[in-house]
């Protein structure tokens, strides 16, 4: 794996304390501005405060739950790109996922290569995005 | 206030202890189910037949029985006022009969011939003039004061000059106002049974009297023809029942009538028996003679028509009954076994139905256990994936082995958490083996508190009450119990931020014994209150809790045969009731054995 800097921020939001550090941990080695959150209101604190480009997302925590939580991050910038964890492996929920909106969802526990080129490939398109706002709106 | 009570809810819980065992589809109790719905079935069949049936049948058998009687009455009725009218019409045959006869030897006092001292041929002649009018005329005899006959004609010829004076005809026409007699049958100076038509008349101050025989053949008849009705018997009887008809060619009196008709009545209808048969006589007493027409009849005959048309009638009712009560079994039994039917597949849908919902009930078992399974193992695979950075030289990261060993115990840990809930997963899954003892509530409680007091509730400002009444031992296992009340207690003490109350009340009350736990934390919000048992619900972040704490107790306290009760106001708190039968019977049984 090459180290190079890709300079931009992604929050990690996740109300396992291990998992969160480590996650953020292998992330932050391989070039990423990581910030986390512990909890679905932490995170959208974090989006007003300091908006990432990419969201990894937890589904599963307790109070505000992972879709009500992107529900509220897309109201702050629907550009945001967000990447759905979750330990359900059901087919009704992969669906129900996708219709909301997500960029992508991975099953825990996840490989963090994989995170990682999902991460790339949310931040083009998000960049992609604002790249075709930007000339719709000239 | 929210309630939840547990009772009905774990029914519901796939992960109950032998519940799943007792959701599985299990053909044995398909058959017994539909074995229960035939019988059901059958008894609610039989119950509608008989009731359908009866409910026709006895007021139809009442209001038969009515008209039957009133029918019967009425035509038995009938039968005697047919009769009456035969006896009546007859009478008034003979009556008319014998008083042209009376009228015809009347005229002979009138006639051409007549004289007080008539000769033979006077006779003839007279005689002939009788027979011109009836052949029933046997002979003529005219009679002086004295009684001698002094002029005959007839085949008797020896009794012209007889002296009737001693005759009681001849003294009962003398001594009586009336001008005629007609007298019983008697044998007389001829020796044959004969009656006699005698008439009287006065002249220059002497009574003279004329008199005739009827031949009692002719008699007889004449009767016969007048006879009418089917097997309709009649004759003619006098005041003592003596019979006033004779056989033809008989030549002694006739016998008397087994029956004697009251002289009360000028006409009536009675029955009686006569050589075992029951008879139907009709009386009617004559006008000219005291003589009375019996008109008899088997009663079998007589009321033959009403015998054959009530057995019409009857037959007729019992088929109609008979075909309503085929039809009304017939339809219930074919609604019945519709309905059965119909039952039956929606017994069989509702245990598909159950099995479907087992099914899914696994699938979202399956869920929750990936669910929790894989936190352990996400946070596993991403330490692992951190030890590996930190071997790569290309991130230049701290691999001492200190630091590698902090990373692998965080890995041991998580893959313990990974163990305690295969552990538990395996522990609701078990049957249990009943280890039943006396169990003392309060002092596990008791004990409950006193662990927990030293590690979980340590950290916060908790203060526990204990209100605990006189119990009576119960029987249960001692180590689920403690579970319990301990994971009840841990719910209690994590909704208290940091400082609240919890209290415990134990009491013994409606044969089971209450234990409360109150705390003053957070409260369960309304729209949790129902999931709070189902495995694997959690509201307890970062992986401290599993979700199957109260799900564990549900189930154990399920298992002891009691109930779980929950009120909760948010923001003011929860009360967890735990209902525990005390089992008095079982108790002592138990302690028996033991000794």
């Amino acid at each position: 794996m090459e180290k190079k800097q890709r300079e931009f921020k992604v929050l990690l939001v996740d109300d396992e304390d291990v998992f969160r550090e480590a996650t953020a941990r292998q992330l932050a080695v391989r070039g990423f501005i990581v910030i986390t959150a512990a909890s679905g209101e932490e995170a959208v604190a974090q989006v007003k405060n300091d908006p990432p480009e990419v969201v990894v997302l937890d589904q599963q925590m307790p109070g505000m739950h992972g879709s009500e939580t992107f529900i509220e991050i897309k109201k702050v910038d629907p550009l945001i790109e967000v990447i759905m964890l979750t330990g359900n492996t059901s087919v009704d929920n992969a669906i129900e996922l996708m219709q909301m909106g997500t960029f992508d969802y991975l099953m825990k526990p996840i490989n963090i290569d994989e995170l990682l080129y999902k991460i790339e490939d949310a931040y083009t398109r998000k960049k992609l995005n604002e790249k075709q706002q930007r000339e719709a709106g000239l | 206030m929210r309630v939840w009570d547990t009772s009905h809810l774990l029914d519901d819980i796939p992960a109950n202890k032998s519940a799943a065992a007792e959701h599985v589809y299990d053909p044995a109790d398909s058959q017994a189910n539909l074995h229960r719905i035939r019988l059901h079935f059958k008894q609610l069949q039989t119950r509608l037949v008989l009731g359908l049936v009866l409910g026709f049948l006895l007021p139809n058998a009442l209001l038969s029985a009515y008209f039957h009687f009133q029918f019967t009455h009425t035509l038995k009725e009938s039968a005697k006022l047919n009769l009456a009218a035969v006896a009546e019409s007859q009478k008034n045959t003979i009556d008319l009969y014998l008083q042209e006869r009376v009228v015809n030897l009347y005229n002979l006092f009138h006639s051409k011939d007549f004289s007080l001292k008539p000769t033979q041929e006077q006779m003839e002649n007279s005689l002939a003039s009788l027979k011109h009018f009836n052949d029933g005329f046997v002979d003529v005899g005219f009679f002086d004061a004295k009684g001698i006959q002094i002029g005959y004609a007839g085949p008797f010829p020896s009794l012209l000059g007889k002296d009737y004076s001693k005759e009681t005809w001849f003294q009962t026409l003398l001594k009586e106002n009336r001008s005629y007699l007609i007298s019983d049958i008697y044998m007389g100076f001829r020796h044959i049974p004969h009656f006699t038509i005698a008439t009287k008349q006065v002249f220059d101050g002497r009574t003279y009297v004329m008199r005739a025989t009827l031949d009692p053949d002719k008699f007889y008849i004449f009767l016969r023809a007048i006879s009418q009705g089917k097997e309709v018997e009649s004759t003619l009887v006098n005041h003592q029942g003596q019979y006033q008809v004779v056989d033809p060619g008989r030549s002694q009196l006739p016998g008397s009538s087994d029956y004697v008709p009251p002289m009360t009545e000028g006409s009536g209808v009675e029955e009686f028996a006569r050589d075992d048969q029951k008879m139907l006589v009709a009386y009617s007493w004559l006008k000219e003679t005291p003589w009375a027409l019996l008109a008899m009849q088997p009663v079998t005959v007589a009321q033959a028509g009403m015998i054959k048309t009530r057995l019409v009638l009857t037959i007729s009712l019992i088929v109609i009954s008979l075909l309503i009560s085929a039809m009304i079994f017939f339809t219930i039994k074919k609604l019945v076994k519709r309905a059965r039917r119909m039952a039956e597949k929606g017994q069989q849908l509702q245990e598909m139905l159950a099995h479907a919902s087992k099914l899914a009930s696994i699938g979202e078992l399956a869920a929750g256990v990936a669910h929790e399974i894989n936190n352990p193992l996400a946070i596993i695979m991403a330490t692992s994936g951190v030890i590996r950075d930190m071997l790569n030289p290309e991130f230049d990261l701290d691999h001492s082995p200190e630091a590698i060993c902090k990373e692998l115990s965080i890995i041991d840990t998580a893959a313990t958490r990974a163990k305690g809930i295969t552990r538990k997963l395996q522990d609701m899954g078990k049957s249990r083996v009943p280890k039943v003892v006396e169990c003392d509530v309060n002092g596990l409680v008791e004990e409950v508190i006193g662990r927990l007091k030293k590690v979980e509730f340590k950290p916060k400002h908790l203060e526990v009450i204990s209100n605990l009444g006189a119990l009576p031992p119960i029987l249960a296992e001692p180590e689920p119990l403690r579970q319990v009340f301990a994971n009840i207690l841990i719910n209690a003490g994590d909704a208290i931020a940091d400082k609240g109350t919890i209290t415990i009340t134990t009491e013994a009350k409606e044969g089971m014994v209450w234990v409360t736990i109150a705390d003053t934390g957070k409260g369960i919000p309304p729209e949790n209150l129902q999931r709070i048992f189902n495995p694997f619900f959690t509201t307890k972040g970062g992986g401290r809790g599993t979700g199957l704490g109260l799900s564990i107790a549900a189930s154990i306290v399920k298992y002891l045969g009691g109930t779980i009760k929950v009120n909760s106001i948010p923001g003011t708190g929860s009360s967890f009731t735990v209902l525990l039968p005390i089992n008095e019977q079982a108790r002592k049984t138990i302690k028996q054995h033991d000794e």
